[in-house]
């Protein structure tokens, strides 16, 4: 059987004194998207700064694709194959589009079918190829969501990490990032997508994990899940 | 008339040095979040060697880039072994490179003695050259050269190489950086030894002309802090401007206020502080 591509098993992470995830466990299997969901403030981010190592984890285990990554620096971690779509893009603004690219990109791992170079982002999300001489910074938020991925994917990662990537764009092109995701998945990528975008979460992934209050409330199959479902009414809905 | 030329000459002169001496204090700052407060003691301890290597007999160019190369292996050590031990502890950082430049002060004046040393020009670029009765000091205009000459070198570096990207990719976002797998700690090392290597240049190339004395390392730090939060913390380009402000502040405001010339440095610095923290060219607040 094929070890999952991460797990968290009982994760507690601090922020100096302040507790904030409080025993995670969570699962993503092999080439499957969960969908993580959860209150503001409930520790998405938390988890996805935790996995790829800006936070060590005080107590529990991280494990990817069967080997132990918890404790590790960012970039060990990143060159274990894990790549993350940052909350906010945090794209490197004074750098080219070109640029953010190759700063990303990394050793291509043995086995690898299709790998991803400038080329194969630009094909992906042309906009980015007219734009690649042009600073970062400058480009629309969309733009810039695109470049966070096209950036991320230069890593070469078996599991992909993305945090709100709908955060602030238009319907329009929610619905692309979404295309793009789900496309991914396609290729066999293993990913997590961290979304407020309820909507989008239940029809793209295969399985969702709902946080509240740094702990998990609820792990399951997308499919069993409808927005009246009690587990998000009670975890998401407002109050 | 005259007086004003070589006014102007001595700026721009000023400024190469300290393009030379902020260039590395500026990406130091920008990459690792420090006022590296030994900078000055780079520059000091740098212009020593260089008197010893020429005392020894080097040429005055071999005798500028061993001491640059000796001040690259220091800070080097002082970041791999020092500094690395507090990462992410800025004040105590800060405080470590505060103390570093007091004991290179006194070491300094253990080997070298309080005597001023001025070393002699190189022979070849002595003398002026005159035209239409001005008088341009050979020199001073071969410090702006060699200053341009590195800019340009620096700028093919860190804005045409990928390694460059990284540096500021690094400037921009340290933490995520690291997650795109960006060795940031291993540009720490490389930039510290870079920045260490261009002050000690411009302290040999700088001593003909300014002499080397006690005290030299404590007068140039204000000027590169001066400079870099003028010019912006990372940005070589603000490096550069805010290199030949100063020096045009400093020369003219020493001749025409010489009581004010003090405040005439530091209120430009006030004012981008409250006004413009990120500097002319900067990107992130100080
Ligand atoms: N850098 C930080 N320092 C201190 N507390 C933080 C920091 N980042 C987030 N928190 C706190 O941790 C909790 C979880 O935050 P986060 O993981 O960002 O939630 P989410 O991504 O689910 O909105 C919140 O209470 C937040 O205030
Ligand atoms: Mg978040």
């Amino acid at each position: 059987m094929a070890a999952d591509a991460l797990r968290l098993d009982g994760v507690h992470a601090y922020y100096g004194d302040s507790h904030v995830l409080h025993g995670v466990g969570l699962v993503c299997g092999e080439g499957r998207l969960l969908g993580l969901l959860g209150r503001n403030g409930a520790g998405k981010s938390t988890c996805m700064s935790t996995v790829v190592g800006l936070l060590q984890p005080k107590r529990g285990a991280v494990t990817l694709f069967g080997k132990t990554i918890g404790g590790l620096a960012p970039e060990r971690i990143s060159a274990h194959g894990v790549a993350l779509v940052p909350q906010g893009r945090r794209i490197f603004r004074s750098l080219t589009v070109r640029e953010n690219l190759v700063v990303a990109a990394q050793k291509v791992r043995a086995g690898s079918l299709r790998p991803w170079t400038m080329a194969r982002v630009f094909e992906t999300f042309p906009r980015l190829g007219e734009r690649r001489a042009q600073y970062a910074g400058s480009l629309s938020g969309g733009e810039q969501q695109m470049l966070a991925i096209g950036r991320a994917l230069m890593g070469n990662p078996r599991l992909l990490l993305m945090d709100e990537p709908s955060e602030g764009l238009a319907p329009q092109i929610v619905a692309e990032v979404g295309r793009t995701i789900v496309n991914l998945k396609n290729e066999g990528l293993s990913i997590v997508l961290v979304e407020q975008n309820i909507k989008l979460a239940l029809e793209i992934a295969d399985d969702i994990a709902i946080l509240n209050s740094g702990s998990v409330a609820y792990q399951g199959a997308a499919a069993t899940l409808t927005m009246d479902h009690p587990a998000i009414t009670q975890n998401l809905g407002v109050h | 008339m005259n007086l004003w030329l070589v006014l102007a000459i001595n700026s721009i002169t000023l400024g190469g040095l300290l393009f030379l001496l902020s260039a590395g204090f500026s990406l130091i700052f920008g990459l690792m979040r420090i006022p590296n407060l030994m900078h000055g003691s780079f520059f000091m301890l740098g212009a020593y060697m260089g008197s010893t290597f020429l005392a020894k007999g080097f040429g005055f160019w071999p005798a500028a880039l061993a001491s640059a190369a000796s001040m690259a292996v220091l800070g080097g050590l002082v970041e791999r072994f020092l500094l690395r031990r507090l990462a992410g502890q800025e004040l105590a950082q800060v405080l470590l490179t505060l103390g570093l430049s007091f004991i290179i002060a006194d070491a300094c004046l253990m080997v070298w003695t309080g005597d001023p040393i001025q070393p002699s020009t190189p022979p070849d670029l002595r003398g002026a050259i005159i035209r239409s009765g001005l008088v341009f000091p050979i020199y001073r205009l071969a410090i702006v050269g060699v200053a341009i000459a590195m800019a340009i070198a620096l700028w093919l570096l860190i804005d045409k190489t990928r390694i460059g990207a990284m540096i500021r990719a690094g400037v921009d976002d340290a933490p995520i950086a690291r997650v795109v797998g960006i060795k940031v700690s291993q540009l720490f090392t490389l930039v510290f030894c870079l920045g260490a290597a261009l002050a000690a240049f411009a302290g040999v190339v700088g001593s003909p002309y300014l002499s080397i004395y006690p005290g030299l390392d404590a007068e140039m730090l204000p000027l590169a802090l001066i400079v870099v939060i003028l010019g912006g913390a990372g940005s070589l380009p603000g490096a550069l401007l805010g290199s030949f402000i100063i020096g045009f502040l400093y020369n003219f405001g020493q001749a025409m206020f010489p009581d004010l010339a003090y405040v005439i440095l530091f209120v430009p610095m006030v004012l981008v502080l409250v006004l413009r923290p990120q500097g002319l060219f900067g990107r992130v607040a100080l």
